[in-house]
């Protein structure tokens, strides 16, 4: 029998992720630990999987959080981001929103170019970008299609997302190491 | 006499007000950078708060409404006017760190955050008004009009229309909870 993964919740609030552990700045959300993001208590390699929902776009600096995550994430080990897309509302609806994202945002985390190593040295693959859109979009079927061809979503990004506008998008990652 | 203080009140400060700035070649009374400690006066210090085009700049937006909120006084209000993201101001100034809708400020209301009040501040306040201006066509137009007419309409506009018909301006006036 395998051990329970090990589940990391990064900014768990008070929706923490069943099974998990949670890390947070507030006593007042379901945190097991209070820390700071880019310095978290635990050992190199310790999470089968890192959850960061609805966080990034707050943190001071993603990179360093992402080293962070990729520092006491396992080899292997599975990474969930999800966030709003800079069309929807709800990217602006925060006045601790820092950073307004697309759905290629982190690229350079997982097809970058050599000399990025320099910017961020973390390194995952993609396996996974999942983009909701607003219901009229969806039921339209403009979902469908950005999500099930990445030709239609770099078109979308490029030409059509501040009318057809998005509202989260969520990442599935592996971390390399 | 009312107390008002002038935060960023730059050369033309609002009349009877203490103007604040961090720049000495404005009106201000009192210079401050409020980046750099909290602002220099007592709790519950002014009736009345005014902040035009400062909050788009200011480091952390929630550490800045805590100091608002600690020195105008209980039931006191704060007017706040900065520009809506879709504005072409909010992006042409590279001091502005924040682009902010109509909702931004709903993290300091009772409730605010989906019927809860939001636990990483102690800031609440009422929206006790918002007027949203819009560009000259759109106002012709009537859009102005709607969007500060009517909840729903603003609310549908925010998801689904504001990049075509793009805002300009918002002026909050909050009340002070304590």
């Amino acid at each position: 029998m395998s051990p329970q993964p090990r589940i990391l919740d990064v900014g768990c609030g008070r929706k923490k992720y069943p099974g998990s552990i949670g890390i947070d700045m507030s006593p007042a959300g379901q945190a097991n630990v209070l820390c700071d993001w880019t310095r978290t208590p635990f050992a190199d390699s310790t999470f089968d999987e890192v959850r960061l929902i609805h966080m990034i776009e707050e943190v001071d600096d993603i990179f360093c959080v992402l080293a962070e995550v990729h520092r006491v994430a396992k080899p292997n080990a599975r990474v969930v981001i999800m966030t709003p897309h800079y069309t929807d509302h709800a990217s602006y609806c925060s006045p601790a929103h820092r950073w307004h994202l697309s759905s290629f945002s982190l690229w350079f985390f997982s097809e970058k170019p050599a000399e990025y190593d320099y910017y961020a040295p973390a390194q995952f693959r993609e396996r996974r970008v999942h983009v909701t859109l607003l219901r009229i979009w969806r039921a339209l079927g403009f979902q469908f299609l950005v999500n099930h061809f990445r030709w239609f979503r770099k078109f979308w990004e490029y030409y059509l997302c501040f009318v057809i506008r998005g509202k989260t998008v969520e990442w599935e990652l592996e971390v390399v190491k | 006499m009312p107390r008002i203080l002038d935060v960023g009140c730059g050369p033309t400060k609002y009349p009877g007000s203490i103007g604040l700035d961090m720049n000495p070649s404005t009106a201000a009374d009192v210079l401050c950078h409020l980046d750099r400690g909290g602002l220099p006066f007592r709790d519950n210090s002014f009736d009345h708060l005014r902040a035009e085009h400062i909050i788009e700049h200011v480091a952390d937006i929630i550490a800045t409404m805590e100091e608002f909120h600690r020195v105008t006084k209980p039931g006191g209000t704060i007017f706040i006017a900065t520009p809506h993201y879709t504005d072409y101001s909010s992006f042409r100034d590279p001091t502005h760190r924040w682009h902010l809708n109509t909702y931004s400020f709903l993290y300091f209301y009772p409730g605010g955050m989906h019927g809860r009040d939001m636990w990483y501040t102690k800031v609440r306040m009422r929206e006790v008004k918002l007027n949203l201006r819009l560009l000259n066509l759109w106002r012709t137009l009537g859009f102005e009009f709607l969007v500060n007419r009517s909840r729903f309409f603003r609310q549908f506009w925010e998801h689904y229309l504001s990049f075509v018909i793009r805002g300009k301006l918002m002026e909050f006036t909050f009340e002070v909870i304590k």
